[in-house]
């Protein structure tokens, strides 16, 4: 097929068709990553350039990772190194670093929009890598291969997506790419934290947790921040983890079920930490997941993404 | 466990909304039988022939003051006089010393329950840890161990986001907030209702405005989260027009009031002094008459007490110094009767509804508020007729602090069954 897209800014902008292109060139890249050696320098000479806005460990070396095994030269921009604490200007600094030629931006920024604003003035490629609580398509697209690799489909499917919804641009993605996909998502969780307007990008709310649960083959947990408590949105760790962490899996009727979460985990809040590990679980799996993603992105942004 | 058939009474049906001529069988902490001419040789006998016989009272406002402030009420003391005012339920607002914000407390309470108090005694937990307004409660936690509603009781939430959050968290678990309406800053330090009373006494005043501005947060607040929300105590003419508009809306909203708002203006003061001093303040005219005709239309569905014994000393002295609040727990019914039946304002069952079916309700206590087989043995009969004097010096509160002594009222509860068991009877408490 042809890859229309310059950009990869969010799932909100992929059909069913371009999820499968992108799934099945990771899936054999995944296959790929058990082999050693795991070096394919098909994007040899080109550039990336990783500019995290925003604090993240397994983004940044993943698409760290990701960029070299493809044979690329991978610069990382650090916040704290950079000219934005010399007072230039936020759009003359993404400027400047766009005059180096780097091929490919990949983009992490606290604000919601951001990867799409620089996307309308950088001669390159831009990969969203997490914006604000809006988008991280890479984090979608590697549940969505997960899930694939561990289901083989995604029609018929039910995914239960529990805990800081609100606060979520993994859970906006992700219920993005599986209701494309064709799968039925349910959220549940603190009501505080679980919206009705959750309705709108095709998921079902549905109370109390446990009948969430009770519905999905896939149970994507969500990691709670300790400073939401703060803010009032739940009152202690301790009543979040009673109420709405997942403690043990109860058996459908001889159905698979299966147990996801972003990371890091918060062992005994949001999940059981006996679960993290437990063969239901495919916590490890997904980072794994995560690398054959990125790497099927930036190959396909680089190598058949729409140039301007 | 004996037997009770209670004889020859007229029965408050709170279901069918009728008054009915019908006996009661009561066997094992249940209501076995109704019907008419039952016998049975083993049971003992309730003769109330004359009297009314209808659902146990639930008063979802008094304070026990236990722990922390027991010289001024305890489990035992209270629950007595429950029983005496013909409650078979009562829910304790958190604000003891230290507050029950946490399950521990919760549990604590329940045992201590289980074994001084008379009537089932049930204990609203906090919204805000240690009543400070500043965060949550363990809402969840707090229902485990057997809270049915929430309250700052005492205090006023002013902070609107934790509010609204508390809100929202609230609906989980289908627990009713219980809102005490007041604003501090407002209220400005006053001590009863700023209006021509206080200003001839020269005293800080509280505006209506005090309370009605929050009230109409929390309107608007619940009208938006969804949860249950229950206006407690409420005093203005305005405050029954704004719950009549949000109810309108959707708001999922009820109200109660006291006896004595609907019996006594600001003017009591003056002539009473520091027994009428309480909040909310007591009002003006045209406020119990909206109140009333509140409770007429139906807006206003529960009654409540806001028992709030004191000690002689704290009640004695300065008026600015002076405690709030008003023990009425054992006179509550006959205050009711003579300011709404005597007033013509609503009849026996509305009444009865308003002290049972609709207080069960709200607090999810689906085994009550109502007679029919099968349900809980909870049941008081009330003399309509024979008028008995206020004596406070009777009293099973330890508080004192009443301004209706003296006073002759009609409609007194006569006995009082609780889970099967005759706790009060011919006025006088049977179990200690």
């Amino acid at each position: 097929m042809k890859w229309v897209h310059r950009h990869l800014l969010g799932m909100r902008d992929l059909n069913a068709r371009e999820i499968g292109y992108l799934l099945d060139k990771a899936d054999g890249y995944r296959e790929f990553l058990d082999l050693a050696p795991k070096r394919k320098p098909v994007l040899e000479g080109y550039c990336q350039l990783n500019l995290f806005l925003e604090a993240s460990t397994r983004t940044r070396v993943s698409f760290e990772m990701a960029g070299k095994l493809l044979g690329m030269e991978v610069v990382n921009f650090s916040t704290n190194a950079s000219s934005l604490r010399k007072g230039e200007s936020f759009r003359d600094t993404v400027r400047t670093l766009a005059r180096m030629k780097a091929d490919v931006f990949v983009v992490r920024h606290q604000s919601s929009g951001v990867p799409e604003y620089l996307s309308r003035f950088i001669p390159c490629h831009v990969v969203n890598a997490g914006d604000g609580l809006r988008e991280h398509p890479t984090q979608a697209l590697l549940d969505l291969l997960t899930i694939r690799r561990a289901f083989g489909y995604f029609s018929g499917l039910t995914v239960a997506v529990i805990g800081d919804v609100l606060h979520s641009r993994v859970a906006r993605s992700l219920i993005t790419g599986l209701v494309t996909m064709g799968s039925r998502v349910v959220v549940s969780g603190p009501p505080t934290f679980a919206p009705p307007a959750a309705a709108s990008l095709g998921a079902e709310v549905v109370f109390p947790v446990e009948e969430a649960v009770a519905q999905a083959e896939v149970i994507y947990l969500l990691r709670i921040q300790r400073e939401r408590q703060d803010a009032g949105f739940f009152p202690t760790v301790k009543e979040y983890s009673r109420f709405f962490g997942l403690h043990r899996l109860p058996l459908k009727d001889g159905e698979k079920r299966v147990i996801m979460h972003p990371g890091p985990v918060n062992r005994g809040v949001e999940i059981d930490s006996s679960l993290v590990e437990s063969e239901a679980s495919l916590i490890e799996e997904q980072v794994t997941c995560g690398l054959a993603v990125r790497m099927a992105v930036l190959e396909t942004l680089v190598l058949e993404g729409r140039v301007a | 466990m004996k037997k009770i058939l209670i004889q020859n009474g007229t029965m408050v049906s709170t279901r069918e909304g009728t008054l009915v001529d019908r006996d009661l069988l009561l066997e094992n902490g249940v209501i076995q039988r109704i019907g008419r001419g039952l016998t049975d040789p083993q049971a003992f006998r309730v003769n109330a022939s004359g009297l009314l016989v209808g659902p146990g009272f639930i008063n979802l406002h008094v304070h026990f003051r236990e722990p922390g402030e027991e010289h001024k009420e305890d489990l035992r003391s209270g629950s007595r006089a429950a029983a005496m005012g013909g409650f078979t339920s009562v829910l304790c607002m958190p604000n003891t010393q230290p507050p029950v914000d946490e399950p521990m407390m919760v549990r604590y309470l329940h045992n201590r329950a289980s074994e001084i108090s008379i009537v089932n005694t049930y204990f609203a937990g906090a919204i805000t840890r240690s009543l400070q307004g500043v965060t949550m409660a363990e809402f969840g936690l707090m229902k485990e161990a057997g809270v049915p509603a929430l309250s700052d009781d005492g205090q006023c939430v002013m902070n609107s986001l934790l509010l609204s959050r508390a809100m929202e968290y609230s609906t989980y678990f289908s627990l009713p907030l219980i809102l005490h309406e007041e604003d501090p800053n407002l209220g400005g330090g006053g001590q009863l209702n700023r209006g021509e009373t206080a200003f001839r006494m020269g005293i800080k005043g509280i505006p209506s405005s005090a309370e009605e501005s929050v009230l109409a947060r929390d309107l608007v607040l619940g009208f938006h989260s969804g949860a249950r929300v229950h206006i407690t105590h409420l005093t203005t003419a305005l405050g029954v027009e704004l719950v009549e508009f949000f109810r309108k809306q959707g708001t999922r909203v009820s109200a109660d009031v006291t006896p004595h708002h609907l019996l006594l203006t600001d003017q009591a003061v003056e002539e009473i002094g520091n027994l009428a001093k309480v909040k909310p303040p007591l009002r003006e005219k045209k406020d119990i008459q909206a109140l009333k005709e509140g409770i007429k239309r139906g807006i206003i569905g529960i009654l409540a007490s806001d028992h709030a014994p004191h000690s002689t000393e704290d009640k004695e002295g300065d008026f600015n110094e002076a405690a709030y609040g008003i023990s009425n727990l054992e006179i509550s019914l006959p205050l009711y009767v003579q300011s709404l039946i005597e007033e013509g304002v609503i009849g026996w069952v509305e009444l009865w509804k308003n002290l049972s079916q609709r207080p069960a309700q709200l607090l999810g206590l689906s085994r009550k508020g109502e007679l029919a087989e099968g349900m809980d043995a909870d049941v008081t009969v009330v003399d309509p007729d024979t008028e008995w004097e206020v004596r406070v010096e009777n009293f099973q509160s330890k508080g004192r602090n009443c301004p209706f002594d003296r006073m002759p009222l009609t409609g007194w509860p006569v006995t009082t069954i609780v889970g099967g068991e005759l706790v009060m009877h011919e006025r006088n408490v049977l179990l200690s």
